[in-house]
């Protein structure tokens, strides 16, 4: 258990859940690209970026138009800070999206996630093709910090900052996951896998709760702060998992996003499982999952668009950004007015 | 979706509306008569003026201007006011093309800083801020994104981040790119090029490093450009017979891997050597090329070793792999790569293994032939890989959706299993001047469990010889084919590319009947090929080579893996087993004692950043460690 002066701060961060919340007690982001056949050097035009949920339903574009975002991140304090990994590597806004500094020299590309420590919101950690880096100043610099990623294994697809204690870290990488409890200094193996884990998230319900989804060994879910990892009985482990999420209004919902499997849901905690997909395009290739502040359900397809489900995959309609494929979503507490 | 490109220049190349372009459809150019300096310039320059003129005759009246045809116009002086508007008009909305958009326009930049109006050259320098060009994934794409965004810091100095898409300074940008594009040469000329021998990625090097030589202010970085072009040059030079690149490669497509001469690469032996007829629209980049050339002189000794086929040429050099983010052991596998060039045909090819996880040719026997122009003069086999994790070792990327995507992508071929392009990991390949072995060993449950050998249409006297040998004749080369495994014969399906709504690709297959390529499929997973060839003159007749080749000896198994020994026709012994080196007349080849470059005309040494090139008399030193260019006349 984290000491209770730091479950302060945790609390903070995740007032009370409602079970149907009537007022969303988060924004919500996506990252998304609206690209559909874009290739490097396409004559398409493309209008990709971070985009917020507003309360009237609408999608509002904070920009940047890299084509390959992969995730938003932004500073506790201020709103208007705000880092997305992407192609490129990491940019950073000083101003809500207006404009933005790419914060990477040529030595780091291909941002695979990026993740801001609540505790030390200065420390920014960038998940990278080649393993991580780290800024202590907001992003001015960016210096590796791999002690402990085997030289060969380190690809790292997503990053995650433990909101219970500063510099607890989690690296999902090629080989596994990794831990890493002193700001990078130092990682360690915390779960073993033969290919890439996919994605890692923290429960919101219980910061004890993590979940770990990988590309052909299922997915896994750990309950003492991600020291040590259970197999999810039931998750297919035949074809990669791509993401896992959990409902921020009820406990017992999580929801997986598959190629092959479309939409997998929990709603007894990861007990069991059911394959969420009749109303998805048929080989429905599912890219992401996220639920957003209300609990809807959502799922982006490749090649098709985002769908949302009122009724955690029961049935699903289109949303209104079509043609868009999301790389994240993201939930963050109310900005301060 | 991010990922690759190649496909762009056939876009541009149906793009682009075209008039006669008289070396493309007239006769195959004749070789040079008058060899002196000046002559030999004004020939390239002619060629030069060629590529322009077309361009610039491809414009309609009342039309508007392409983006290349208002670069002729700079070029040429002319109308700077249409050109002006026009240039307006293009960047009045969203824009696109990432690295593709970035080197066209500081063409536009440089050309028109002295000719476009105030206001042109504003929207211009502002559209460096508004747009977020993709610095990309590979090291072509890097090369025209550090190179442009190099000289539009320098167009622009002391400028604040504010006013360039990255967020940075003009200084920050300037250093930026410059340490890469050191830290890219150092790579490139001292273990070797990533993207090596490309059919068309050629343009996407050539082209960054004459914009260098041309525009960069500082002399060092200018002086790099011009020697990295000089580099790439020899290096094509090298490796072409009569024009035509030859050999294994890094990069290519379905088209140029079986009719070798159609690439871009054939573009730059016609302006620089001028003896092979340019490609179709003049490779579709062939203006951003020529509206700069003026600016390059190919060093004699050059083009002495591009169009000088009077001796074989065996070169062995060493390239590098793309690199790999994961499921491998290595960022940067090395490529021991050999091209035997004689005045009949080439064989060439390197080691095995994977090199670029899509677009890689490995080896082939091609056969030179009096006009190039639609003939498939090549010869080869491969394993049609198609995996998914094959394709993440190389990409960010999630599995499954690569794959799906890469046919709309242009990439038809990656994943249907009679394929003719690509390397596998499962192929080995060994080679002693003109005798190739490749060797397979595909494991159980790989999808497409089998080799693939090419036929070409073109081939004559194809014979299926009962001592298991299939014989052919391919132009003035005799070329002995041994399967080491059962076949049957196929259709090699055609791919023609439909109309797709919205951008992307979509194609169908087209079945050429009798009259097309042939494919040998061959359904073991433990197999290989003996490919032998030699020119007609060699023997007094087909008949004779057939008993040649039935003559030697030739002992081989495919269990537990395959293996071959098998005496040459230059009666070489070689054993060649699958896993380990082989061995030539009882010494194991060492890859690690191989050089940078080792040939008759191009060496140099591993780490040296050195390349020395010779021919007769002349020779010529690049030297990076100095920046210097050293020339040398014997007596």
């Amino acid at each position: 258990m984290p000491p209770a002066r730091l479950l302060l701060p945790l609390l903070a961060l995740f007032p009370g859940v409602p079970l149907a919340a009537a007022t969303p007690a988060y924004d919500f982001f996506i990252c998304a690209n609206i690209n559909r056949n874009y290739v490097i050097g396409s004559k398409i035009e493309t209008l990709n970026g971070v985009y917020h949920r507003t309360a009237a339903g609408a999608w509002e574009h904070l920009g940047c138009n890299d084509t390959g975002l992969t995730a938003v991140a932004f500073d506790p304090r201020d709103r208007q800070v705000v880092y997305t990994s992407a192609l490129n590597g990491l940019w950073r806004s000083l101003d809500g999206g207006r404009t933005w500094r790419l914060c990477n020299g040529w030595d780091i590309t291909e941002g695979r996630d990026v993740a801001v420590d609540p505790h030390a919101p200065d420390h920014v950690y960038l998940a990278l093709p080649d393993g991580v880096a780290v800024s202590t100043d907001r992003a001015q610099t960016l210096v590796r910090r791999e002690a402990g990623l085997p030289d060969r294994g380190k690809y790292t697809q997503a990053i995650k900052v433990d909101r219970t204690r500063a510099g607890r870290v989690f690296a999902a990488c090629e080989s596994g996951v990794y831990l890493t409890e002193d700001g990078a200094q130092h990682w360690r193996q915390v779960l073993p896998t033969r290919e890439t884990v996919n994605d890692v998230q923290q429960s919101p319900h219980d910061p004890r709760v993590w979940l770990a989804v990988t590309q052909s060994a299922g997915a896994w879910l750990s309950r003492d702060g991600g020291l040590t990892w259970q197999q999810l009985p039931g998750v297919p482990t035949d074809r990669a998992l791509y993401n896992g999420t959990f409902d921020v209004t009820n406990p017992q919902r999580l929801a997986l996003g598959s190629w092959a499997h479309g939409v997998l849901t929990s709603e007894d905690g990861g007990a069991t499982w059911t394959a969420r997909n009749a109303g998805l395009p048929a080989a429905p290739r599912v890219w992401r999952v996220g639920v957003d502040p209300a609990g809807r359900l959502y799922a982006s397809v490749v090649q098709a668009t985002l769908f949302v489900s009122d009724d955690f995959g029961r049935t699903w309609r289109r949303d209104a950004l079509e043609g868009s494929q999301v790389n994240s979503f993201l939930l963050l507490p109310p900005a301060a007015p | 979706m991010k990922k690759l490109s190649l496909l762009l220049f056939l876009a541009t190349w149906l793009a682009v509306p075209g008039g006669a372009q008289p070396s493309y459809s007239g006769p195959v150019p004749p070789p040079p008569t008058d060899v002196r300096p000046d002559a030999l310039r004004r020939a390239y320059l002619g060629r030069v003026a060629e590529t322009l003129d077309w361009y610039q005759s491809a414009a309609t009246p009342g039309q508007p201007l392409t983006r290349e045809q208002l670069l002729v116009k700079l070029v040429r002086r002319q109308d700077a006011a249409q050109v002006s508007q026009r240039v307006l008009e293009l960047l009045s909305g969203p824009q696109s093309g990432d690295m593709f958009w970035m080197f066209p326009w500081t063409a536009v930049a440089y050309l028109g800083r002295d000719q476009l109006t105030p206001e042109a050259r504003a929207a211009l320098r502002d559209a460096w801020r508004t747009y977020f060009p993709m610095r990309g994934d590979t090291e072509n794409h890097w090369a025209m994104y550090y190179t442009t965004l190099y000289l539009m810091a320098e167009l622009y100095p002391d400028e604040p981040g504010t006013t360039w898409f990255t967020g940075k300074s003009s200084a920050e940008n300037l250093a930026e790119a410059k340490a890469y594009l050191i830290h890219w040469l150092d790579l490139a000329t001292t273990v070797g090029q990533g993207e090596f021998n490309p059919t068309h990625y050629i343009g996407e090097y050539a082209i960054p490093m004459l914009y260098l030589a041309a525009w960069a202010q500082d002399p060092a970085m200018r002086q790099r450009g011009r020697m990295q072009l000089d580099w790439l040059l020899a290096d094509l030079a090298a490796n072409t017979l009569h024009g035509v690149l030859r050999g294994p490669n890094a990069r290519t497509d379905d088209t140029s891997a079986i009719e070798r001469w159609n690439a871009l690469a054939s573009y730059f032996s016609w302006t620089m050597f001028g003896n092979t007829p340019p490609p179709a629209n003049y490779g579709g980049w062939g203006v951003y090329f020529a509206l700069a050339a003026e600016h390059y002189q190919l060093p004699e000794v050059i083009r002495r070793i591009a169009v000088d086929r009077d001796h074989d040429i065996l070169q062995r050099d060493r390239k590098r792999s793309r690199r790999r983010w994961r499921y491998s052991d290595v960022e940067l596998a090395p490529i021991y790569k050999t091209n035997y060039l004689r005045r009949d045909y080439a064989v060439g090819s390197y080691q095995g293994g994977l090199a670029d996880p899509i677009q890689t040719h490995v080896w082939d026997v091609t056969w030179a032939v009096p006009d190039p122009r639609g003939v498939h003069n090549t010869i080869f086999s491969v394993h049609p890989l198609s995996s998914s994790q094959v394709l993440q070792t190389y990409f960010t990327e999630l599995p499954d959706a690569m794959i799906s995507g890469l046919s709309s992508q242009g990439k038809p071929s990656y994943d249907v299993p009679d394929k003719i392009l690509g390397c596998s990991p499962y192929e080995q390949v060994c080679q002693d001047c003109d005798t190739v072995i490749a060797l397979y060993a595909i494991p159980a449950g790989t999808r497409f469990p089998h080799i693939n050998g090419y036929f070409s249409r073109d081939l004559r006297q194809v014979t299926e010889d009962p001592s298991g040998w299939i014989f052919a004749q391919g132009g003035n080369t005799y070329l002995a084919y041994r399967p080491l495994a059962g076949y049957e014969w196929q259709h090699l399906l055609g791919y023609r590319q439909l109309t797709a709504a919205g951008g992307g690709y979509r194609w169908e297959r087209v079945d050429h009947g009798a009259q097309g390529d042939r494919l040998l499929y061959s359904p073991h997973r433990h197999n290989g090929t003996i490919v032998q060839a030699a020119s007609a003159a060699e023997f007094a007749s087909f008949a004779a080579f057939r008993a040649a080749i039935n003559a030697l000896p030739l002992e081989f198994a495919l269990d537990p893996v395959p293996t071959v020994k098998l005496t040459t026709l230059r009666g070489r012994q070689i054993v060649a087993t699958y896993g380990q080196p082989p061995v030539v007349d009882g010494v194991p080849v060492d890859y690690s004692r191989w050089k940078l470059f080792e040939g008759p005309h191009l060496n140099a040494e591993v780490g040296s950043r050195r390349l020395t090139l010779t021919h007769g008399r002349l020779t010529r030193v690049l030297d990076f460690n100095t920046l210097t260019v050293t020339d040398q006349v014997a007596p």
